[in-house]
């Protein structure tokens, strides 16, 4: 219990005494998440809005596509991605091998079925008047969809911290094709990995604190934009 | 100014409409009238370009209108206020400034058009309420109001008046007359015979999804046995006795100026005849007067205004309806 409770006092240190390790993990990790996180978004939402608003021969199948990649395991996406970029892989001469460019590669491979998944999901649940209203008024295509858009943007928005979230928590697919390479491309997840390993258990405390803080951040921005839309 | 012919849809491998030709002249105004299901919700949605018919074509302008881009314009000319009309999150004002804006109207000249169609429609109070906030009836107003400030060329609604008071009915169907006056064609649906009458020009009944050929009123799907000759069809508690070798599911159509109305059963060659009550007393829109009867099913009756004076007719009397089985279509 000692030691469980002296982890956590010198965990809080670290932050509180503004760490340079800390600070850098968690420097590198946010422009991860947030680049994946964007790029995620350009690819899944369009993706999402086709599937969830359009009639097309093979769209049951395209949503039980998107819903099994929601659960593809992140160590097998990082192979992959590893498999791709490796100095003998078909994009080896690429060299962004153990770069967080790698990493966010494979985060927007992991987070692009989330967004399109829970985008689709949002987008069908809204009442078909508002895309038809849209339309009688003389709105074009993209007009009629950003009213739908505009309709479900709390849903939207829940996908997109959804897989920020996804992005932030992931450790599987970053410590393979990202090697966990100090201060180069050692995120959150892979140093926490590093540092229970290696026994640092108040420096896996005070990196755990972090991500804990980036998510209650997230989810308090999601509530309080929630809260304003409903006033 | 909106023309269909040959007009075909379904719903997967079920057929809804069946249309051969269809014409909304500019300054003119058309009913749609039928019961529940018999399409016109459907068919106002198709000119609305809302939908692509199976088949057919829609002409606006003397011009068809088949591509996508040619179906976009479309819309930006002709504009449908539905059944149940949809609001946009936010005040009424900005509900018709958004409208507007689809039309590339902003600024003061959009907010003039908002409070003109606002006013029109007497709902100038409710610019600044949230669209939430409204009550059926008056998103129902609104949404007229909105689909007006676009001045479009075709305005097509959708039983316009469903949850109206008979003032907000009035002043609604006077919105129309007005647009029709500046040259737009309109087309609503009604089940109001009495509104169909009086605002239209022209009047369409549809009857599973086809125009019917005859009045739309007293319009009765029931299934008919084999056999030629006199058969019985059942509707409601009704057994109405018909002349038809047609058999199996039809639409059968008993035309308010063939029955008789009396208060004591007549000596006749009527092979219908039915006890009712009068719940209903009102104009017929063309200076007659339209009686409906609960005879076990509502059934529409015309008179003359002397015969109801004469008969000393008003809502609540007991009366005998007589109809010649020949005087009923089947189809």
């Amino acid at each position: 219990m000692e030691f469980f409770a002296d982890g956590l006092k010198r965990g809080f240190e670290l932050i509180l005494g503004g760490d340079a390790e800390v600070l850098d993990i968690t420097i590198l990790s946010l422009r991860v998440a947030g680049i994946s996180t964007i790029l995620a978004c350009c690819i899944g939402v369009p993706v999402g809005f086709m599937v969830g608003t359009t009639r097309f021969w093979g769209r049951r199948a395209a949503i039980t596509v998107l819903n099994t990649m929601l659960a593809f395991p992140t160590v097998v996406v990082g192979v992959l991605i590893w498999g791709l970029f490796a100095r003998q892989g078909p994009l080896g001469g690429i060299g962004i091998l153990y770069t967080w460019w790698a990493i966010v590669i494979a985060e927007v491979v992991l987070a692009a079925p989330i967004a399109a998944a829970l985008t689709a999901a949002a987008v069908q649940g809204i009442d078909p008047r508002v895309r038809r209203t849209a339309l009688t008024l003389g709105a074009g295509p993209l007009r009629a969809h950003l009213a739908v858009a505009r309709a479900a943007k709390f849903a939207l928005f829940a996908a997109v911290v959804v897989a920020f979230g996804r992005v932030l928590a992931e450790v599987g697919a970053a410590m393979i094709v990202g090697g966990n390479i100090n201060h180069y491309t050692r995120t959150l997840t892979t140093a926490v990995a590093l540092a229970s390993s290696q026994g640092d258990f108040a420096l896996a405390v005070a990196l755990g604190l972090v991500l804990l803080a980036l998510a209650l951040t997230v989810n308090v921005l999601l509530q309080l934009f929630q809260g304003r839309g409903d006033a | 100014m909106l023309s269909a012919a040959g007009l075909e849809h379904a719903y997967g491998k079920r057929p809804v409409l069946s249309i051969d030709a269809l014409e909304l002249e500019a300054g003119t105004a058309t009913a749609l009238v039928g019961p529940n299901g018999s399409g016109k919700s459907t068919l106002l949605r198709l000119l609305a370009f809302l939908e692509r018919p199976v088949a057919g074509s829609l002409l606006l302008g003397g011009t068809l209108v088949g591509t996508a881009a040619q179906r976009r314009d479309a819309r930006r000319r002709v504009t449908l206020v539905e059944q149940q009309p949809y609001l946009f999150r936010g005040t009424v004002q900005r509900n018709l400034l958004y409208a507007l804006s689809l039309h590339g109207l902003r600024g003061p000249e959009a907010m003039q058009r908002a409070a003109n169609a606002l006013d029109r429609l007497q709902v100038t109070d409710l610019g600044e309420r949230e669209a939430a906030d409204l009550s059926v009836g008056e998103i129902q107003r609104v949404a007229v109001a909105r689909a007006v400030a676009l001045e479009p060329d075709v305005l097509l609604l959708d039983e316009p008046t469903g949850v109206a008071d008979r003032a907000a009915v009035s002043r609604l169907y006077q919105t129309l007359e007005e647009e029709r006056v500046r040259g737009a064609a309109v087309c609503f649906a009604s089940h109001q015979l009495e509104d169909a009458y009086r605002w239209s020009d022209t009047l369409i009944a549809l009857a599973d999804g086809h125009a019917s050929p005859v009045t739309p009123e007293n319009l009765f799907r029931t299934v008919l046995p084999e056999g030629d000759g006199p058969k019985s069809a059942s509707v409601g508690p009704l057994e109405i006795l018909v002349v038809t070798d047609k058999s199996g599911t039809a639409t059968i159509a008993i035309p308010p100026d063939e029955i008789l109305v009396s208060l004591e059963p007549l000596q006749s060659s009527a092979r219908n005849e039915f006890r009712g009550r009068v719940t209903r007393v009102g104009d017929d829109g063309r200076g007659g007067v339209t009686l409906l009867v609960d005879a076990g099913v509502d059934l529409a009756v015309h008179i003359t205004r002397g015969a109801l004076e004469q008969l000393g007719l008003h809502i609540g009397t007991q009366v005998v309806l007589s109809f010649k089985a020949m005087a009923v279509r089947v189809f």
